[in-house]
């Protein structure tokens, strides 16, 4: 116990020496959380709108002036043919192109109804379709004058669930969460067995009495206690920066929080023990994990609208775990009983992984 | 002038180093085609937001024949999985607070009759939107449902009301409103970022560690010849993993380029002065490999989040948007997927070029400033 | 390019601060054309500090200077074209062969193909290693590749090189073949800036400097020294000065 406390206490001295990593490790989540917590979302807005149709006409004037004074959209540009539309496309100058049929007053007035036609740039197809239903429900919403609505376009009874005002935040701020953990943590800690490896230190400390157990967990306390320095700096940026609520408990979040950082470490240390450099260890901590675990944790994309293989992919991301989790406590504001599963799951991995690092560690003595 | 063949012979040399140590890697050529292969043959998969399976729980307080009708158009659209039909609102409630629920269709008991009288259905729907995204365009799917609903159900007894709008929706490029052609372009931009990113930062830095760069210190050799000679070859790496890219799009998915293949070109190559030039930047400012490893991927992150690549520039909040104009992928991602998709020229995308053009130029002189033989 | 006394290094009052730390303190010698300065002191001295400003790899905090008639205040690039360096630490491309550090390092000088093809043979051929000449640096015995190293720093027939503890771990047999190819080198009219912390190595050199904690504490050659101090060899001498170090 003596020779582990002493183990402990020289990889303290040997990571907080090195001042300028301490301060990268301590500030990056920070800048990242913020960035990332407001820039990230998909609520539309500024949406570009170019109009194809008489500017004379006086409903076409009336709808363009409602679709103008919405706060999301904005009238760019007017034209009199649809020609000109693709080319705008093509020169990013406008989202969509909102055409109204020649005579629309007229034949609104006499046939009972006139047609609008939107043409949207499909090559951005989700913010197309989510501009489209938005444009229509501008154009729709009422064609006013006292004039009787159509049953169908009377607005449904939808009630949105934990998330009234459709905050993008509460869904992308959890993930960023797990990602900005798992990835720093991780890539910190994958270079701590395979540095002593290549300058030869290891052979110092496998000669002492201590048993290689207690060198990896002597290894990973200081990575722990940084990341859980990491872990409060972001729940108080997500809390007071971001305002996305803790609904849950706070006790119940550490806790999982703190499991996760274990499944980061263990994630490290794998990835330290088993590479035989220091510049393979960074390599795959930091370019071979980042991009699965930014597109399979369901932050951006949905899981379950990938294919059923992928599906079990994504299952073996610890960070989709945690993330299900803290969306759960934070957002929804349950209990532990609704996530036996997920705690579970993620308990299991990190005993896993540092099983794995600690019996090759062994082997490799 | 014999000074300035005396650096060109230099180039020769230094880019025969540079090219020979990067063969003779044990990872590096394995990487870069593993990498590029991965991204295009898995992720377009897996980066789709086409919402499918909204797992849906239907409450019905109604039971007759209108309501039944109603939940079989729902399940027919395909987008909607049924869970179950219950009676019991709160049953449902606890489904969702367990994820195994999206959605909640509550039909009340005056349904039926509602529908028949005054043609207005009496229901409710609640959403989950802890996902904004999956809960806005769920609550669409349902909704058109809905409308189809009514309209279908209307069309016997009432007559089409004056005044009402048709609208009709064309999109442009993408008919089928496929995301993964969406993806495609994006992807390509990342593996290339990654690989010319990651790579010239730790090159660099191994040189320091192992005290090579020293040795090329102590020469005459030039600085911008040392650094412009770490670029080259991530150059042409950006080239073959392009090519790559671009025939696994066209041989896997039949994706093929709409525009100008040579305006691809042109891009990836003003993109490459950037992310390579980043790297001997980083470098020089880092004093060890992990931290140029931290401070690289803390960029990539951020050049890859804030790019418009996973989520509409549009969407963001006017500072961030601001920040944008400084980052590169923006640009080089907005350029590619101009010309892949739409069939942009450069002249339409002219924007495009120019901030990849000032960005790459500042970094590259920077990366040459701030590189110092002497220290 | 020497001075008008025929000095090749004149240095005065040459200072190098890290932050509240000296390395080198205010020292001031010359070294003249064509002779070995062997520049001795315990590790942590300020030799390789002193050195690497010499060699244009590091500026000094003040005091002034000309190697090859270039200051060491801002004519760094040319003093670089005038000399060959060899560091402490072993600093060729270890993935790369023996000819391809030949031919890159003697392309960066300028050398022209047609020599540096001739070189790529004769280098290997004097070091008597022809069969190594296609292997990797790396897999080569550190005295080979010491004995490499020399080599390239003198491809470009430089006026000065500068060795950094060229003989530090390797056996005395190639230390002795070392001290040839330096002898050689200086009869060829290089002159040569040797650091060493081996003493019998002092009794080479036509002039030796001793640094103590940062500052020149003699200079003279072996003879006088040992004269000086009453001392049978080099090694006592520098005992005798080194007990006054406070570093270390």
């Amino acid at each position: 116990m003596k020779e582990f406390l002493s183990f402990t206490k020289k990889e303290f001295r040997h990571i907080f020496r090195d001042r300028r990593t301490i301060l990268i490790v301590l500030v990056m989540p920070v800048v990242q959380i913020i960035l990332f917590g407001f820039a990230i979302s998909t609520e539309i807005n500024n949406v570009r709108i170019d109009i194809v149709g008489d500017m004379t006409d006086p409903t076409v004037r009336k709808l363009v002036q409602r679709i103008d004074n919405n706060g999301y959209l904005e009238v760019k540009g007017i034209f009199t043919g649809t020609d000109v539309i693709s080319e705008r496309f093509r020169r990013n100058e406008s989202d969509m192109a909102v055409c109204f049929e020649d005579d629309f007053d007229k034949k609104l007035d006499k046939k009972g109804s006139a047609t609008v036609k939107l043409i949207g740039d499909g090559s951005d197809p989700n913010s197309a379709q989510i501009i489209a239903n938005y444009v229509t429900g501008v154009i729709s919403s009422g064609t006013g004058d006292g004039k009787k609505e159509t049953t169908a376009g009377s607005p449904l009874p939808v009630k949105y669930m934990y998330n009234p005002s459709m905050l993008s935040s509460y869904n992308f701020v959890p993930g960023v969460m797990g990602l900005i953990l798992t990835l720093i943590c991780s890539m910190m800690t994958a270079i701590s067995i395979v540095k002593e490896k290549e300058f030869g230190t290891m052979e110092l400390l496998l000669v002492s009495p201590v048993k290689p157990i207690w060198i990896i967990i002597s290894k990973a306390v200081p990575y722990f206690v940084l990341s859980t320095i990491n872990l409060v700096t972001i729940l108080l940026l997500s809390r007071f920066v971001m305002h996305v609520p803790i609904n849950g408990s706070l006790l119940l979040l550490s806790a999982v929080s703190l499991t996760f950082i274990l499944t980061s470490l263990g994630i490290g240390l794998l990835i330290s023990v088993i590479s035989s450099t220091q510049k393979t260890a960074l390599l795959i901590s930091g370019m071979g994990l980042t991009m699965p675990t930014m597109i399979f944790s369901g932050i951006i994309f949905p899981c379950e609208s990938m294919p059923e293989i992928l599906q079990w992919f994504s299952d073996i991301i610890p960070a989709k775990w945690y993330i299900i989790m803290v969306k759960k406590i934070m957002i929804e504001g349950a209990g532990f009983s609704f996530m036996i599963k997920e705690y579970t799951i993620l308990l299991l991995m990190t005993l896993l992984l540092l099983g794995t690092s600690i019996r090759l560690f062994k082997k490799r003595l | 002038m014999k000074t300035g063949i005396k650096t060109l012979e230099s180039v020769v040399f230094l880019l025969e180093k540079e090219f020979k140590q990067f063969f003779r890697d044990p990872g590096l050529p394995k990487m870069v085609i593993m990498f590029p292969v991965l991204m295009m043959l898995v992720f377009p998969y897996a980066v789709s937001m086409d919402i499918k399976n909204i797992n849906l729980a239907v409450v019905d307080n109604c039971r007759s024949t209108e309501s039944d009708e109603l939940v079989k158009n729902c399940t027919s659209s395909g987008y909607f999985n049924l869970v179950t039909i219950c009676d019991d609102p709160s049953e449902a409630m606890v489904m969702m607070e367990k994820n195994d629920v999206d959605a909640i269709l509550t039909i009340n008991p005056d349904f039926s009759r509602n529908l028949v009288k005054e043609g207005t259905m009496s229901l409710g729907i609640n959403i989950n939107t802890v996902n904004g995204t999956k809960g806005n365009i769920g609550a669409g799917y349902l909704n058109s449902c809905m409308m189809k609903f009514a309209s279908s159900s209307d069309s016997a007894s009432v007559e089409p009301v004056s005044g009402s709008i048709v609208t009709s929706t064309k999109y442009y490029y993408n008919p089928y409103m496929d995301y993964k052609v969406f993806m495609v372009p994006a992807l390509i931009v990342i593996a290339i970022t990654m690989i010319t990113g990651f790579f010239p930062a730790l090159n660099i830095v191994s040189e320091k560690e192992r005290g090579t760069i020293e040795q090329i210190n102590v020469t005459p050799v030039k600085k911008s010849a040392f650094i412009i000679c770490k670029l080259i070859p991530y150059w042409l790496v950006a080239f073959f993993i392009l090519t790559a890219c671009l025939l696994i799009a066209k041989v896997v998915f039949g994706y093929r380029c709409a525009g100008d293949l040579s305006a691809l070109y042109l891009f990836t190559t003003l993109h490459i002065i950037v992310t390579a030039g980043l790297g001997p930047l980083i470098s020089n400012y880092s004093e060890n490999a992990q931290q140029s490893m931290f401070i690289t991927w803390f960029f990539m992150m951020i050049f890859m989040l804030v790019s418009g690549i996973f989520t509409p520039i549009s969407s963001m909040p006017a500072w961030a948007r601001a920040i944008t104009y400084f980052n590169p992928m923006r640009y080089y991602a907005d350029a590619m997927r101009s010309v892949f998709l739409k069939g942009s020229t450069v002249i339409d995308v002219w924007y495009d070029a120019a901030g990849l053009a000032v960005i790459g130029a500042s970094m590259l002189i920077a990366a040459i400033r701030g590189y110092r033989k002497t220290t | 390019m020497t001075g008008e006394n025929g000095n090749i290094i004149e240095i005065n009052g040459l200072t190098k601060r890290f932050g509240s730390f000296t390395a080198v303190d205010n020292i001031s010698f010359h070294v003249r054309k064509g002779e070995i300065f062997g520049f001795l002191g315990a590790n942590g001295a300020g030799k390789t500090t002193a050195m690497k400003i010499l060699c244009g790899l590091s500026l000094p905090t003040s005091g002034e200077g000309t190697v090859n008639g270039f200051s060491i205040n801002g004519e760094q690039e040319q003093i670089k074209r005038h000399i060959g360096y060899m560091s402490q630490k072993f600093s060729l491309y270890p993935d790369l062969k023996v000819w391809e550090n030949i031919r890159l390092f003697g392309g960066i000088y300028g050398l022209g193909f047609k020599e540096l093809r001739k070189k790529c043979v004769s280098i290997p051929e004097s070091l008597g290693m022809e069969d190594y000449a296609d292997k990797s640096v790396s897999s080569l015995p550190l005295g080979w590749k010491q004995k490499l190293a020399f080599s390239i720093a003198m491809i470009h027939n430089p006026e000065i090189v500068f060795l950094d503890e060229p003989t530090g771990g390797v056996d005395p047999e190639t230390r002795r073949m070392f001290w040839e190819m330096i002898c050689g080198a200086a009869e060829n009219g290089t002159t040569v800036f040797v650091t060493t912390h081996y003493m019998d190595e002092a009794e080479y050199c036509d002039r030796v400097s001793i640094m103590v904690d940062g500052r020149i504490a003699d200079i003279g050659s072996p003879e006088e020294l040992k004269g000086r101090y009453g001392e049978p060899d080099m090694d006592s001498v520098f005992r005798k000065l080194a007990t006054k170090a406070k570093r270390f």
